[in-house]
């Protein structure tokens, strides 16, 4: 009797000890810092960056001005693709493919100017938490423009 | 030998290459060079077969907000399992453009608040960007299914070549939703060139 108690005992605390190896583990990839809602320097337009597989990508969330003069939702009239010229530019993916490279930087992207249909390379560099630096260039690095982005908090329910 | 003829060898792309062996180098390069466009051509310009993904569902997650909101499922496109028996070891996807997508709700909310929809796919290959293929803006008023206009200029071959693929599906909404997820469904085919 006690030699089967003991023997399940034995294979109680196997099988919690297994269990608790497939619990799944939180994810603490660092490049998730990213992840948020951003506004650029202008504040014309916040950014919300979100993760898809292992790249990081930014859609339009809000405008300063959603319409266009006729009071219609503004698409992305310039896009070179005249089939996409529909899709809404709220909601649009200007920031696209960001792999996150370690030392608070992510690279391999681009950036998206609606306002031309312009597409650059993109590099981003996180400041602090609340603060990157978006960097736009054709071709070399060296020569483009940073612009500065401040992070957003979510807003909370309406009451 | 002379200054001139040193200077020829030396400064040649082919070291060694004199001018009376020239006739018989250009003469094999030029066969190569034919063997080489004659094998590309007989390649072709590969097969089109159709492979589609029905009810693939997506789980918008709440508080959703108004404005775009963005749900991503990841499948794998097996072009062995598309060909069957037509399979060859080697055969690779070369081309890929989306053919039709059409979303379905797929909770009893229905398409109630839904603007627009926009389906993208992307790849974790960092040679690849993310390619929108799909609009359907605006969404009529009272639609039960929405038949996206597609793109047939989205170029997707190097994103389906991976196998891998995210499928991106956003909506935009009129109004904030705090209360639960919102549901939809797709089904959409793709035209593969396959080599």
């Amino acid at each position: 009797m006690l030699r089967k108690l003991t023997f399940l005992a034995v294979s109680a605390v196997i099988a919690f000890g297994t269990l608790s190896f497939d619990l799944p583990q939180k994810s603490e990839d660092p490049g998730d810092r990213l992840i948020g809602i951003w506004e650029p320097s202008n504040g014309r337009s916040r950014i919300k960056i979100d993760r898809i597989g292992n790249k990081y990508y930014g859609r339009v969330v809000w405008l300063i001005e959603p319409n266009d003069a006729d009071g219609n939702p503004r698409t992305d009239i310039n896009n070179p693709n005249p089939d996409l010229r529909n899709v809404p530019l709220r909601g649009f993916r200007m920031c696209k493919d960001f792999v996150y490279q370690g030392n608070d930087e992510w690279s391999e992207g681009t950036l998206y100017d609606p306002n031309n249909g312009s597409t650059y390379n993109g590099t981003i560099k996180m400041r602090d938490e609340n603060t990157l630096d978006m960097r736009g260039y054709i071709g070399v690095e060296a020569i483009g423009r940073t612009d500065v982005w401040k992070r957003l908090k979510m807003p909370s329910r309406k009451k | 030998m002379n200054y001139s003829s040193c200077s020829l060898v030396e400064l040649s792309i082919f070291p060694g290459l004199k001018h009376n062996n020239m006739y018989k180098y250009a003469k094999t390069i030029g066969i190569l060079a034919i063997s080489i466009l004659s094998f590309a051509s007989c390649s072709g310009p590969g097969e089109i077969h159709e492979y589609s993904v029905n009810d693939l569902e997506f789980t918008l997650e709440g508080p959703l907000f108004a404005g775009p909101n963005g749900g991503q499922e990841a499948i794998n496109i097996s072009i062995a399992d598309a060909l069957g028996d037509a399979y060859v070891e080697g055969m690779r996807i070369s081309d890929a453009r989306l053919k039709s997508a059409t979303v379905f709700p797929n909770d009893s909310l229905g398409f109630a608040n839904v603007n627009a929809f926009v389906v993208a796919f992307a790849s974790d290959n960092e040679d690849v960007s993310m390619q929108e293929a799909a609009v359907k803006n605006p969404l009529e008023e009272g639609a039960t299914v929405a038949n996206l206009e597609v793109s047939s200029d989205a170029d997707l071959g190097e994103i389906m070549a991976d196998g891998k693929v995210y499928v991106v599906l956003d909506a935009d909404l009129a109004e904030d939703y705090w209360d639960g997820n919102r549901d939809f469904k797709l089904n959409f085919t793709l035209e593969l060139t396959i080599k």
